[in-house]
């Protein structure tokens, strides 16, 4: 439009609805609101299946959960490989030659559910971990000639042992997941099996993740939710990309197919030797063990993975905007928290970090005691520990189902718990500041009202500053990950900026608020109005300021508090949004009683001066 | 009209098809039944199975044990017999090995079979040797040679497992005392056999996809009793039900699941049960294979999840047809399968409709029209249809995403 990609309208549907069938309802919406525009895209006339199905996608999938087995020579570098898989998205098992038999760690990897295998040692192992190295090294490779089907990784100085794999082919370098980073970064970017220091990193005996990925797409599961959206360009202008639609809805037809028509059938394709992947060890890189998380993600993910592809268009939104970006992303087959930052004179490069956790699902398989702790940490409704596990489990069943009521209170519960795990698993990034821009996405969160989302957000992100808080309402993120070229990925970012991020309002979170009657005022200007509150300690202050609008809020503190600089005046511009200005002068970190009931209480409270609606 | 007949006809109204389609029946489906280090198939790729016929050997407790060096089997010895040197093929699994006589030539090792195929097996000529050498994975039979064992310990007991590992030409095992027979709940075609990984079967037949299932793998007659408000109360599992696989309505009760097992029912059938109930079956279970009692295998399985709500009325149609007729619980995945794949099914207005979630979970009606996008509790926007629910008179606008339809 204009010369330019907009992004016009969007829609999103559970993954059984076909894709084409989405976008007709799309266009038909369209042209009842704008025929003008429908006529642009040339859609006013003709067969619309015919038109639709010829447009150009881009196609984004969730990789379905995969198993690894991490095995180690010690209790400490068993902690230190699985934390690494664990922020790679897999789902862990794991043993130790030091704690564990060969019979139980045999188990582990022998399972079906299990799809990989990580060995792991110290670059330099000590002689406790070093003594059971050859020991858990003829392990695995008798278990790769009963299971030749399984990936195996062979991680630090275990990477030794790669002559007890009988079977070997000629040396072939790691597929890439995802290009490397292009323009004038030198970080690279999530997902990207990039270059790294460590030699070992990358090498592979057989090309590793075309089987990963064909193992992965046979047992492609439908019960992730399904982003859609589209964006297009006037027809008949060569197009900035050669994409003018995109969908992240997987292709399917017909009805979702159930357990027991999707469990069992893939492989045909069991492969004919095992797949031997070298990788650094767990301190490698930057922060210590991205380096094997690069690997074990680019084994673990299919090529256009929608979570990956949500990193990789944060990193490129960061340098098109400028700013530090931090993105919440809530699924049902896992969450990812990730952040990036231009850094730099010029601030001509990006620096990113994420995690990718399959148990940082809003409904993990089999959920423990602590994610039902979680659960229960956040829910506003009375739940005994069974009823909530077998909602929890109901939820991962239907993910879409029971999404109003007392099912959105549930339903945002969940998320929050998976948001809650998700910090837990990042803990470097409570040493940064709050980001200048924080996002959320997932389906979970655009179900629910805004202002809950913007709530949920200064529930859990806990550190002083100011941010502005936006949703991913298109679920375009994913699908624009997907898009190889990083230049032209940006080119495309820099068009859509405007229009993909859904604007929550702005959040003002200082620390250090003492407890009283009145903790300051706050005055707010924008270009007519003026308004001024008291700011009441302990509580979360919402002004009104739609979207659109900016204003400036000046903050006169009694006391000096961190925002996050330590002062008793502060001037911020602030931007408006659909939840308004969040003004939270709760306790960081935030102290809510143990009881449940005083608990819930305050929780309800909180929510219910957000969310009004909840009593219906 | 048959299953096969109704799939061929089936239509879905385009406005439908917004409406998540619930299959009620799947042919032919390939179960599972997972095997652990010290475990063996019985069978190969290719061979056909009964219900009843011996599938796999599981080690009960298996435990690491360290063999020590096996010599493999180099020379044609007439006769031979036997897996190791040093081992000798006997005890209470005598019967057994002697079924289980020859193996595979070094195989592909990504094809590889647990043990030949009866057609292979017949196929070798006599006095010739027939022995593998040692793998990964081998069944292995020891005794009194173990090693770390105290001298009482060690006895005449034989203990048997498989092949772990070999480091310094010393092989390791996963092997025990105890073992048990699996028998095949399902008609079929074995696909894959792979001893301490599993045993793939391609059912003939057809099967109700369940959403859970516990237990075991159990094969019974299947009994629909008359259930008061959809439920049947536990007192009416007594023995004269011993055998059957019993529909049980709404949702499965912790007394109702002792009790079943204690009559000897062989499964039940329900649509919903709790992850309480589930746990408290699973250590029951850890219980009973750690006391020397044997015990009938028993399997339940719920058609819908966790939440309370009564059988979909199609499902429950179909039972009622099929009653009396042997059917069998498959944990892996959860599956209620019938021999026949000509199954009868119930005649159904395309327009049928259930509520699987929300506050109507359960109940049934037509499909009335689109309502669009709707504002529901909680101030939420979501996508929503026009039903009239079976016992409702009024039509009521439910989201579009708590609904199914069914699919046959």
């Amino acid at each position: 439009m204009g010369g330019r990609w907009r992004l016009i309208a969007h829609a999103t549907a559970p993954s059984h609805i076909e894709p084409d069938e989405v976008l007709i309802g799309l266009l038909t919406r369209l042209g009842a609101a704008d025929p003008g525009m429908l006529a642009d895209l040339g859609a006013d006339g003709g067969d619309m299946p015919t038109l639709v199905a010829t447009w150009p996608r881009l196609v984004a999938r969730t990789t379905p959960e995969r198993r690894i087995a991490v095995l180690a020579g010690s209790r400490r570098q068993r902690r230190r490989l699985e934390n690494v898989a664990l922020r790679a998205g897999w789902l862990v098992v794991g043993g130790s030659a030091d704690g564990d038999d060969p019979v139980v760690l045999s188990r582990l990897a022998l399972s079906p559910e299990t799809t990989a295998v990580l060995l792991g040692a110290d670059r330099s192992p000590s002689g406790d971990e070093k003594r059971h190295l050859p020991d858990l090294a003829a392990l695995v490779a008798a278990i790769t000639r009963t299971r030749p089907e399984l990936a195996v990784v062979l991680a630090g100085s275990a990477a030794a042992y790669e002559s007890d794999f009988g079977i070997f082919d000629e040396p072939t370098a790691i597929a890439p997941v995802a290009p490397t980073v292009g323009g004038r970064s030198t970080q690279p970017e999530p997902g990207a099996a990039g270059p790294s220091n460590d030699k070992a990193a990358g090498q592979s005996k057989t090309p590793v993740s075309a089987s990963a990925e064909a193992s992965a797409q046979a047992a492609e599961s439908a019960a992730e939710v399904a982003p859609s959206a589209a964006a297009a360009a006037t027809p008949g202008r060569p197009g900035p990309a050669p994409t003018a639609a995109a969908d992240a809805t997987p292709g399917r037809s017909g009805p979702a197919p159930t357990a027991a028509e999707t469990a069992f059938r893939s492989p045909d394709a069991i492969l004919a030797s095992p797949h031997i992947l070298l990788a650094p060890d767990a301190d490698a890189g930057s922060p210590p063990g991205a380096s094997l998380q690069q690997v074990l993600e680019g084994l673990r993910a299919l090529p256009n993975d929608s979570r990956l592809g949500v990193a990789r268009s944060i990193y490129s939104l960061a340098y098109v905007l400028d700013r530090s970006i931090e993105i919440v992303e809530v699924g049902l087959q896992g969450g990812l928290l990730a952040r990036a930052e231009p850094y730099g004179q010029g601030h001509f490069a990006v620096v990113s970090s994420h995690a990718g956790l399959a148990d940082a699902s809003f409904a993990p398989k089999n959920p423990s005691e602590e994610v039902i702790d979680g659960l229960l940490a956040w829910s506003t409704v009375a739940l005994d520990r069974h009823r909530a596990m077998d909602r929890l489990n109901d939820l991962r069943l239907v993910p879409w189902g029971e999404a109003d009521g007392e099912g959105a209170s549930f339903r945002l519960a969940a998320a929050k718990a998976a948001f809650g795990r998700l910090i837990e698993a990042t803990p470097e990034l409570a040493d940064h500041p709050l980001p200048e821009l924080l996002v959320a996405a997932g389906g979970i969160f655009t179900a629910l009202p805004p202002s809950l989302v913007a709530l949920a957000l200064a529930d859990l992100v806990r550190r002083p500053g100011v941010s502005h808080l936006a949703l991913d309402e298109a679920r375009i993120l994913g699908p624009l990950g997907a898009i190889e070229d990083e230049t032209e990925r940006r080119r495309l970012m820099a068009n859509l900026a405007d229009d993909i991020l859904m604007p929550l309002g702005s959040l003002i979170l200082p620390a250090g608020v003492r407890p009283g009657r009145s903790a300051g005022h706050l005055r707010i200007r924008d270009a007519t109005t003026m308004s001024e509150i008291e700011l009441h300690p302990g509580a979360v202050q919402v002004i009104d300021l739609p979207p659109g609008r900016t204003g400036r809020a000046d903050l006169e503190f009694r006391d000096a508090v961190r925002l996050p600089k330590r002062a008793h005046h502060f001037s911020i511009e602030v931007g408006g949004g659909l939840g308004g200005l969040l003004v939270d002068l709760r306790d960081i970190p935030m102290r809510i009683s143990d009881r449940p009931d005083s608990r819930r209480a305050a929780l309800e409270a909180w929510q219910r001066g957000m969310w009004p609606e909840s009593d219906e | 009209m048959t299953a096969r007949a109704r799939l061929a006809a089936t239509e879905i109204p385009a406005e439908l098809a917004r409406v998540v389609g619930r299959r009620v029946l799947v042919f032919s489906p390939t179960i599972r039944y997972r095997l652990a280090p010290g475990d063996r198939a019985l069978v190969a790729p290719g061979d056909m199975v009964e219900p009843g016929t011996p599938i796999a050997e599981r080690t009960l407790e298996a435990e690491f044990v360290e063999i020590g060096p096996i010599d493999r089997p180099t020379e044609i010895k007439p006769g031979a017999r036997g897996e190791a040197s040093g081992t000798v093929a006997g005890g209470s699994l005598a019967r057994l090995w002697a079924n289980v006589q020859a193996e595979h030539e070094e195989p592909h090792p990504g094809s590889r079979p647990a043990i030949a195929s009866m057609a292979d097996r017949k196929q070798a000529p006599p006095g010739v040797e027939r022995r593998r050498p040692p793998m990964p994975g081998k069944w292995w039979v020891g005794g009194g040679d173990r090693r770390g064992k105290p001298a009482r310990a060690k006895g005449d007991q034989r203990i048997a497992g498989t092949l772990l590992y070999q480091v310094n030409g010393r092989w390791n095992a996963a092997a025990g005392e105890r073992h048990e027979i699996v028998e095949s709940a399902v008609a079929g075609i074995v696909r894959e056999a792979r001893n301490a990984v599993e045993v793939r079967i391609e059912v003939a037949g057809s099967a109700v996809p369940g959403a859970i299932a516990a237990g075991e793998p159990s094969r019974g007659y299947l009994d629909v009793p008359r259930l008061t408000d959809g439920d049947l109360w536990a007192s009416a599992l007594d023995v004269g039900r011993a055998g059957a696989v019993v529909v049980a309505g709404t949702r499965l009760s912790a007394q109702a699941i002792s009790r079943a097992r204690a009559m000897s029912i062989r499964g039940l059938i329900a649509c919903s049960v709790g992850e309480g109930e589930l746990r408290d079956l699973e250590a029951s279970r850890q219980r009973q294979r750690a006391s020397l009692a044997p015990s009938v295998s028993f399997g339940l399985i719920a058609l819908d999840g966790h939440g309370r709500r009564p059988l979909a009325t199609p499902i429950l149609a179909l039972l009622a047809a099929m009653a009396g007729r042997e059917v069998a619980i498959v944990t892996d995945p959860p599956l209620l399968v019938f021999d026949d794949s000509d199954v009868p099914l119930p005649e159904l207005p395309p327009d049928w409709i259930r509520a699987r979630s929300g506050p109507h979970a359960g109940r049934e009606g037509r499909w009335i029209k689109s309502a669009g996008l709707y504002r529901f509790r909680g101030g939420i926007h979501l996508e929503a249809a026009v039903v009239r629910f079976a016992d409702y008179t009024d039509t009521t606008v439910v989201p579009v995403t708590d609904l199914e339809r069914f699919i046959f």
